[in-house]
């Protein structure tokens, strides 16, 4: 179906155009012209400033114009769309459309592609600026070509983040703090952008490497950890395509999301097989990313001294596989009255049935993919590192089950005031050892959190307290079991009462 | 026609003698659950062609859960929904091409006119001769004169007419309209029932729903009275009228007033207020009892000016089927 014939891509481009593009698209086109004009008063009169050459004056001016075009697209864009969904169904407008025999995916496209039309027009108009920059400073055009790419499908990446967000939020300024918190929790991984995979779904070392690639044989001003081609379990690959590749692959899974939202709001936002295929896509790209520094020999090969610089990787990646995995657990996590409304429907009354379709299954598939992967990086020296290893998958699934449970049984028992009382508990058992750590000056206490053991054997792979991570780990295990004891009793009573009201 | 007991009820009055045309709405065993309360509970309803039914309950009796489930917009726990012979479960999109739905709100796109907004359905049902059919629309509302007028500049109640100028673009054959006069002017609501006359003329399925009775009265001619989740009553407007019993009944005359009143002792009516040149009473019996009472009145020689039922016909089902207390 082309764009024009999709009525909800017609009536978002007829809104914009009627609260006005002109004056966005001419402060747009005023910001390029001061930036091209910076430009051509320097080839003018180089002497006055302070570029090696046109050609570093041209990457340092274009490099304004796509940084003001990602604000405008990319932030602007997310901005706009997750606004206009969250808007249109409290307005009631969203259901209007749902009613008609439009498909689910004709109404995405419909907002995916209207909505930020204003946003879109301003990163045209940078972007044919941007060119005669380009031209100007004697750079490649495929440095202008490489980039635009990039900013326009990470656009498209997020708009469709943003639809998906549109379709849950509550409030549509959520998503857009969402998507800050996302960019301020980028910026440590600026340490070591070959390592880790947020700065290929941002493209950010892609662009880096494309402005590198434009830059002087000779400059030497570029830090050595952002030189030379990632690797994919060792083999190299152009930051270009791993952007484009990655973008490509969530943005399907987002995709699959917004359309089966969109023709069922009452359905998961993932289905199981998708929210584990996308933990292990992700998990598996990050670890390929690291697999050289170690080779599949973790720990023995940092034991030689070989990448002692970098051996905090790993833990990292430990890290962000909890943080990946508690939204994918988050977004899986059954909402009792759906399962109570599943249990009148289906008629059952067997808590295996509960188990097998809640997140605390969930929790151990995932557990055990993330498992496998990080198996890649310690398989050829399992015999030294055994201990790390076990700690590290033992604190991913204590982690994993604490949380699903937690959410489950706070949902259950709490019902609105859940998120409440599971921030209050993940406080306590994550949070409150680091306080308690500090403020006792005893890092002992420090490894209780139930995000300790992993990091710190990990972080620390010939450090002599790893019985006592061990011990740790047991414990954050035991008290899994005890919330499970919890939950069960929970959904006990919610089906018996289910079965009361059906009786 | 029968009252079921199941809950379940066909629209329609045993003593209508027109052919039983197809039904267009069949909701079966309907369940839709809420945290902590059963929103709609095991409704069986069936509304015929060229028949409008006016749901009936107090707030929170379920109506709008209702219409939003037979819609799609609310997931239901069980039970079955088929518009036009489409099972809304397997066959959604034959479903949304049949089915208008106009909810108790107005959800407008303040910035487009009128025409725009009506255009944007038209392409999305993908409505033939767009243009000559929104004229037609905004005709039948009364809105041609607002055709270029904003949404925003609106009144609520054009806001309304608007919306149901939209559910009427694509010719359904079924309408759920969730209060749509709640918002009309004395004006807005006597177009409105044209439009649903001929709407009922047309051969469409109506379900339409209020709490406030004198909308409904007019072109309702069945009922379904809902209470709690639970369907109470339903059926004719006929129908549901002599299941009642007693009937709060006015007569007026032009003389023999003394006459009159003594036959109607003499008939056992009940509470009878005599007022100048009438009386109004309730009566007991079924609706052929009235009619000889009418009858004899008439044949004693007492001149009747008026004989009607007081209140409205829906008004006096309504407050006598029980489904009171939330009122």
């Amino acid at each position: 179906m082309n764009l024009n014939d999709n009525p909800i891509f017609l009536t978002q481009k007829r809104l914009v155009h009627r609260a006005g593009v002109l004056a966005a698209v001419l402060i747009a086109a005023l910001v390029g012209a001061s930036l091209l004009s910076g430009l051509i008063a320097y080839l003018a009169a180089p002497l006055d400033y302070n570029f090696r050459s046109s050609q570093d004056a041209g990457r340092m001016f274009y490099g304004w114009v796509i940084g003001v075009e990602i604000l405008v697209l990319v932030v602007g864009g997310f901005s706009r769309i997750c606004n206009t969904l969250a808007n249109e169904r409290k307005a009631g407008l969203w259901d209007s459309n749902r009613l008609t025999p439009l498909q689910p995916w004709q109404l995405v496209t419909g907002y995916w592609f209207g909505s930020p039309l204003r946003e879109f027009y301003m990163a045209v108009v940078l972007a044919g600026i941007g060119l005669v920059i380009v031209l100007l400073g004697r750079l490649s055009p495929a440095l202008w070509l490489g980039t635009q790419l990039l900013i326009f499908s990470t656009a498209l990446f997020f708009g469709l983040l943003a639809v998906l967000i549109g379709l849950v939020a509550q409030r549509p300024q959520n998503g857009v703090i969402l998507f800050l918190l996302f960019f301020l929790l980028q910026f440590p991984s600026f340490t070591m952008p070959k390592f880790l995979l947020t700065n290929f779904l941002l493209p950010i070392y892609g662009m880096a490497d494309l402005f590198r690639d434009a830059a002087d044989t000779n400059s030497a001003d570029l830090l050595e950890s952002w030189n030379g081609l990632p690797n994919i379990f060792g083999l190299p690959v152009y930051p270009i395509l791993l952007s484009l590749a990655l973008q490509l692959i969530v943005g399907i899974f987002l995709w699959r999301a917004a359309v089966r939202k969109t023709a069922s709001p009452f359905q998961p936002l993932f289905l199981r097989w998708e929210a584990i295929a996308l933990f292990a896509i992700i998990l598996l790209a990050q670890h390929g990313l690291i697999w050289g520094l170690w080779r599949g020999h973790f720990s023995t090969a940092a034991d030689q001294g070989r990448y002692y610089d970098r051996e905090s990787i790993l833990s990292i990646v430990h890290c962000g596989t909890l943080f990946l995995g508690t939204i994918v657990l988050a977004f899986s996590s059954a909402q009792p009255e759906r399962m109570r409304v599943k249990a009148l429907r289906l008629g059952f009354k067997n808590p295996g049935a509960i188990f097998s379709g809640s997140a605390v299954s969930l929790a151990f598939v995932l557990a055990a993919v993330a498992a496998a992967v990080l198996l890649t990086q310690c398989a050829l020296s399992l015999a030294d590192s055994w201990e790390i290893y076990l700690i590290a998958v033992g604190n991913l699934l204590a982690f994993f089950l604490v949380f699903s449970l937690l959410l489950e049984f706070c949902r259950l028992r709490f019902k609105r005031r859940a998120l409440g009382f599971v921030a209050l508990w993940l406080f306590v058992l994550c949070v409150l050892p680091f306080i308690l750590a500090g403020v006792f000056s005893t890092a002992a206490i420090g490894k209780l959190s139930l995000l300790s053991p992993g990091i710190v054997a990990l972080a620390n792979p010939h450090d002599d307290g790893l019985n006592y991570l061990l011990g740790i780990v047991a414990g954050h295990l035991a008290i899994a079991f005890l919330l499970f004891l919890g939950w069960q009793r929970q959904w006990k009573q919610l089906l018996a009462k289910a079965s009361t009201i059906q009786n | 026609m029968k009252f079921f007991s199941t809950n379940a009820c066909i629209c329609r009055d045993g003593d209508d003698n027109r052919p039983m045309p197809s039904p267009l709405l069949v909701i079966e065993h309907l369940r839709v659950d809420f945290p902590e309360v059963v929103a709609v509970n095991d409704l069986s309803l069936t509304v015929a062609a060229g028949d409008v039914c006016g749901l009936i309950g107090p707030n929170g009796a379920g109506k709008t859960t209702t219409m939003r489930a037979i819609s799609g917009l609310q997931e239901c726990t069980r039970g079955s929904v088929k518009v036009g012979g489409h099972e809304l479960a397997s066959e959604p999109d034959e479903l949304k091409r049949r089915l208008g739905f106009m909810p108790d709100f107005c959800p407008t796109y303040d910035q487009l006119t009128t025409t725009e907004f009506l255009d944007h359905f038209a392409r999305a049902y993908d409505v033939p001769n767009r243009a000559q059919r929104i004229g037609q629309c905004l005709e039948l509302t009364w809105l041609t004169e607002k055709r270029d007028a904003l949404c925003e500049e609106l009144s609520r109640g054009m806001k309304q007419r608007l919306v149901l100028a939209k559910t009427l673009l694509p010719d359904p054959e079924v309408l759920l309209l969730d209060e749509p006069a709640s918002g009309l002017d004395p004006l807005g609501r006597i177009e409105l029932r044209k439009i649903l006359l001929q709407l009922r003329g047309a051969g469409k399925a109506v379900l339409i729903s209020s709490h406030i009775l004198t909308e409904l009265s007019g072109f309702c001619n069945t009922a379904a009275i809902m209470e709690r989740g639970k369907l109470v009553k339903c059926g004719s407007i006929a129908e549901l009228g002599r299941e009642m019993g007693t009937r709060k009944m006015s007569v007026k005359w032009r003389a023999d007033g003394d006459l009159a009143l003594e036959i109607l002792k003499g008939a056992g009516v009940k509470n009878l207020e005599p007022s100048n040149l009438g009386a109004a009473f309730d009566f007991d019996g079924g609706t052929d009892a009235l009619d000889d009472l009418l009858k004899t009145l008439v044949t004693r020689g007492v001149r009747v000016a008026e004989w009607r039922g007081v209140g409205d016909d829906l008004e006096q089902i309504f407050l006598q089927s029980g489904a009171k207390e939330l009122m």
